[in-house]
């Protein structure tokens, strides 16, 4: 058996564990069974659910943000100020989330399941000019942030604005943007660290879900050798990608932001309080009524991440 | 191509379609111009929005590319009807009479087998952005403002739809053609030999007020 | 059948489907098409009873193209900069260029028709669409030219190819393509084009020069003009000087700090000022209605290349085409600055048969990523390189020498835009002609481009001052 997958950009932290993945299932199957890996050649990004519930191909990766309305029950895990600590706490939360029968049910309409995420830290702020010392600076700041990050700086006064990371590097060079939230292996690799000036360590409002789906009849068409092979490489290949984000991405990230000579703003503990009080409950609060009305159990899904945390 | 051929006419019911539905063409043509103007305006609002004021128009880029699918696709059956879709007619242009209009025919064929696929296609790409349940009908939207997509996608299949139309006219207007054995036929854009030409520019009135362009009409009804 | 055979069986369709006189934009779409569905069939073992399985499935693949790559804010110039080049055309801008350009350079040999390139040279300085470019122009230059006996196809000829500056001299619609398909600063890659620009100019100019000193009957230079006259000239052309600086301003501040908007914007902002002139000129709503007519006209031409082209790639990605020859250019044991060469000759070649913008949607997603590897990486120094410049500026003189390549496509048989749009302007000149006129200016265009790859120098030492 041959799966195409669809990923874009280029070969990244971003998507080592799918690389992993392909590696471990063709090792397991002797090459019987192999992923054949396409950046960008077989759909754009935001059509990578399309793609699915088509048959086009059996594997791809997609931002829930890219398209709330296709995927509206995990953009829950995209809410600001959830509290997630570490890349090994988004990992379980997601993985939990994928199994709740809601959420199952709603990428079944793209003849979709989810076989994993793309861990991320949370995201934090590369920006021009002069650094906002206090969030009061952030008022009226043009700055890229999409779904609930966006709605966060929203909260501090900041004019948010979602465009596809291929584009940011143009806007905050021509002054459109002065500042763009991204986790670091991003800031890096789509250059906002060759323009900017500053960097916020602990705003930490978020973060964006980015999980890995298969089509759901070609899964069932595999053999029950192929299958197991394929699923019980999950686990390996996400710890994989957590060791290499951590130890490569994160490890190169001081050294990058002292070589290019940039600021790291740090704000004080009383101030993120006041920012997360103001803006988590109501982002939460307005999620539930938006998501309620298109039939999703929201509250169910939030409580069920809320009580994930928990534990 | 754009421009270099002409379409002529007379009272057969085939060229009276031709006109009503090049009325059609044009109609649709001038919103994608219009759609162009927008785009024009737009960007005018939200620079000085932006540099002036600082209000960033919010969705920017939303709106720019809910209009480019109208700038994109409004006019493909009003350039086809004059001819204007570029190809390379080094062959073609040799053929005379029957000869020429079974290539004509073919190659009609072909197109029409081609955007009958591809409206089942744009349909179906129209029909997963698009839910009666959904709030705005809507199961895909942009990303910065949640506008509904659905709309910009249904445009595909509909300009397609009018493209086919054209085709098969064009079809109807070949085949006739060849039947006929006739050296200049209706409702087809004919590759103009050099007498035409000069024949079109001797009937030409040139020159008004603004230097307008001489040859924006090149209709011989 | 693999794939990659596939991929070349349905190549050799496209070709012969162009031959016969299909219309480009749809051969291409039916081509990926067909293509899609022999992959997804030959996935499926040709079982006949899968056919229509994979019938769907490639159809649903292909109608996600047009609205998907048609929406995006990149092209969004391509309608603007065409606008912009109509509007010019009813201020009356356009002709003052041309009017002063006639006064100053008028008395040189073959006066006319380098007055018609440095006309068109200026006006590139606004416009970024190189086919709009030529079909104003053929509507100013080559009535007068013809009223002073140069040859019909040589004066159609000359602009066509001076349409072909556009592209180069900042704005520029396909380098902001390129830009943003290879992910590089626009604003370094557009100060880039000015110099190459500016050069290929001087060369056609030269070139028409040349010839009129060799060719008898070649077309009288127009004298006579006083000096008066000659700086009367200039304040009706000054209004373009005007749209530059507001389209500089929105590229890269010169003044220092951020700059005003991205160059998408400033297009928009400079067809904006060119409207009001138009208005003050005195255009009303019917000349604005052919404006925009023709506007629609020409995108919608272009666009159904487009994603007629990308239907086509979408297959070649099914096909795996690209990572096959990505594969083939890195492992070539020769050295790269002859691989350069052949892909730039790859290029004329291919430019025959296609247009400019549906070549590089075609190629640089596999020919970019591989002449980056030639030089040594993305992240190499000039002193560690293959060409002697770092990765950045590699990409920018690459862009530079793609942009130019497809220039050059623009006016080459069987498929050279400039030529056809030349043609459609006026009614006595068939595609032929304009071919043939348009062919002294292939000389000129291979020593630009041999320059260009002599001397990188040419194009990197804008860029490098910012
Ligand atoms: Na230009
Ligand atoms: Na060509």
């Amino acid at each position: 058996t041959e799966w195409s997958v669809s990923l874009w950009g280029k070969r990244r932290a971003f998507t080592e564990h799918v690389e992993k993945l392909a590696e471990l299932v063709s090792e397991k199957t002797n090459g019987e069974f192999t992923l054949n890996i396409s950046y960008g050649g077989l759909s754009k990004n935001t059509e990578n659910l399309d793609g699915i519930s088509i048959g086009a191909f059996e594997m791809a990766q997609f931002c829930a943000g890219y398209h709330r309305d296709k995927n509206p029950s995990i953009t829950v895990l995209e809410l600001p100020f959830l509290g997630v600590q570490s890349l090994e706490q988004e990992r379980a939360l997601s993985q939990a989330l994928y199994q709740h029968p809601a959420v199952v049910e709603d990428l079944a309409r793209w003849n979709a399941t989810l076989l994993m995420p793309s861990p991320l830290p949370q995201y934090n702020l590369v920006g021009v000019g002069d650094a906002p010392k206090t969030l009061a600076d952030f008022e009226g700041m043009t700055v890229r942030a999409t779904g609930g990050i966006g709605d966060a700086m929203a909260g501090v006064g900041a004019v948010p604005t979602s465009m596809s990371a291929t584009e940011v590097r143009q806007a905050l060079d021509s002054g459109v943007m002065k500042a763009v939230s991204f986790a670091p292996h991003a800031h890096m690799s789509f250059g906002t660290i060759e323009t900017g000036n500053w960097w916020t360590t602990n705003l930490n409002p978020g973060t964006v879900n980015c999980p890995v789906v298969v089509n759901t009849d070609a899964l069932e068409m595999l053999s029950d050798s192929e299958r197991e092979a394929l699923l019980s490489s999950v686990d390996e290949a996400l710890d994989y990608y957590i060791e290499f984000y951590n130890d490569k991405t994160m490890s190169a990230w001081g050294p990058a932001l002292d070589e290019k000579g940039i600021e790291r703003v740090t704000y004080s503990d009383e101030e993120i309080a006041a920012f997360k009080e103001k803006v988590a409950g109501p982002t939460a609060a307005k999620w539930v009524e938006d998501n309620t009305a298109k039939g999703l159990p929201a509250q169910d899904l939030l409580d069920f991440v809320q009580g994930e945390l928990a534990k | 191509m754009a421009g270099s051929s002409t379409v002529l006419s007379d009272d057969t019911l085939l060229s009276r379609i031709d006109r009503r539905l090049y009325s059609l063409e044009q109609v649709l043509s001038l919103v994608s111009g219009l759609a162009v103007f927008s785009l024009m305006i737009l960007a005018v609002i939200s620079v000085s929005g932006r540099n002036f004021f600082n209000v960033p128009l919010p969705g920017y880029v939303d709106w720019i590319e809910q209009a480019m699918p109208l700038i994109a696709f409004m006019g493909v059956a009003y350039t086809q009807r004059d001819g204007g879709h570029i190809r390379m007619d080094i062959l073609v242009g040799r053929l005379k009479g029957r000869a020429l209009w079974a290539a004509e025919f073919i190659t009609t064929l072909a197109m029409i087998v081609l955007i009958a696929l591809l409206i089942w296609g744009t349909f179906s790409h129209f029909q997963r952005a698009f839910d009666f349940n959904a709030p705005l009908w809507s199961r895909d939207s942009s990303m910065d403002i949640a506008l509904p997509l659905w709309p910009a996608k249904l445009l595909a299949p509909v300009a397609f739809s009018v493209l086919l139309l054209r085709l098969c006219l064009q079809l109807w207007g070949y085949g006739r053609a060849f039947l006929s054995g006739a050296e200049s036929p209706v409702a087809v854009p004919l590759i103009q030999s050099a007498a035409e030409q000069a024949q079109a520019e001797a009937e030409h009135v040139s020159g008004s007020p603004v230097d307008a362009p001489e040859d924006t009409q090149k209709e011989t009804h | 059948m693999e794939p990659i055979d596939i991929g070349i069986a349905v190549s050799a369709g496209m070709l012969v489907l162009v031959l016969l006189g299909m219309r480009v934009a749809f051969a291409a779409g039916l081509a990926g098409l067909v293509g899609l569905i022999w992959i997804f069939w030959a996935k499926a073992g040709y079982d006949p009873s899968r056919f229509g399985k994979a019938l769907t499935i490639a159809v649903k693949t292909a109608g996600q193209v047009p609205h998907s790559k048609v929406s995006s804010q990149a092209l969004s110039l391509i309608p603007t900069f065409i606008l912009i080049g109509y509007l010019a055309y009813y201020a009356g801008l356009t002709r003052a260029l041309f009017d002063a350009a006639k006064k100053w350079v008028g008395w040189l040999p073959g006066g006319l028709a380098v007055s018609t390139v440095f006309a068109t040279a200026g006006f590139a300085a606004v416009s970024g669409a190189s086919v709009a470019t030529s079909a104003v122009f053929a509507r100013i230059a080559i009535p007068e030219m013809l009223k002073i006996g140069y040859d019909k196809k040589f004066a159609a000829g000359v602009v066509a190819a001076g349409g072909t500056l556009a592209s180069l001299i900042p704005p520029s619609a396909i380098l902001v393509i390129y830009a943003i398909i290879v992910e590089q600063d626009v604003g370094k890659l557009l100060l880039a084009g000015f110099v190459p620009g500016a050069v290929s100019a001087l060369i056609y100019g030269g070139l028409i020069v040349g010839m009129a000193l060799v060719i008898p009957n070649f077309g009288p230079p127009v004298r006579g003009f006083t000096w008066g006259e000659r700086l009367k000239a200039l304040p009706p052309a000054l209004p373009i000087v005007f749209v530059v600086l507001i389209i500089i301003l929105f590229i890269y501040n010169p003044f220092g700090g951020d700059a005003w908007g991205t160059p998408t914007e400033g297009g928009a902002l400079g067809a904006f000022v060119v409207f009001l002139m138009a208005l003050y000129k005195g255009m009303r709503w019917a000349q604005l209605k052919d404006a925009l007519l023709e506007t629609a006209k020409l995108a919608v031409m272009i666009f159904t290349i487009i994603w007629g082209v990308l239907i086509y790639v979408r297959f070649l990605g099914f096909a795996d085409l690209p990572g096959a020859f990505s594969d083939w250019i890195t492992s070539l044991d020769q050295s790269p600055m002859l691989t350069l060469v052949l892909i730039l000759l790859a290029y004329a070649v291919l430019g025959m048969f296609m247009d400019a913008i549906g070549m590089l949607l075609l190629t640089l997603p596999v020919v970019y990523p591989a002449v980056m590897a030639l030089n040594g990486g993305e992240m190499v120094s000039a002193a560690d390189s293959a060409f002697g410049m770092s990765g950045p500026m590699c990409a920018i003189w690459f862009g530079i020498l793609v942009v130019k390549m497809a220039e050059f496509c623009l006016i080459t048989p069987p498929i050279g835009l400039n030529c056809f749009v030349v043609a459609g302007v006026r009614d006595d000149l068939t595609v032929q002609d304009v071919f043939k006129g348009v062919t002294p200016f292939f000389i000129a265009d291979a020593v630009t481009i041999a320059t260009l790859v002599a001397f990188p120098s040419i194009v990197l030492w804008l860029p490098s001052l910012v």
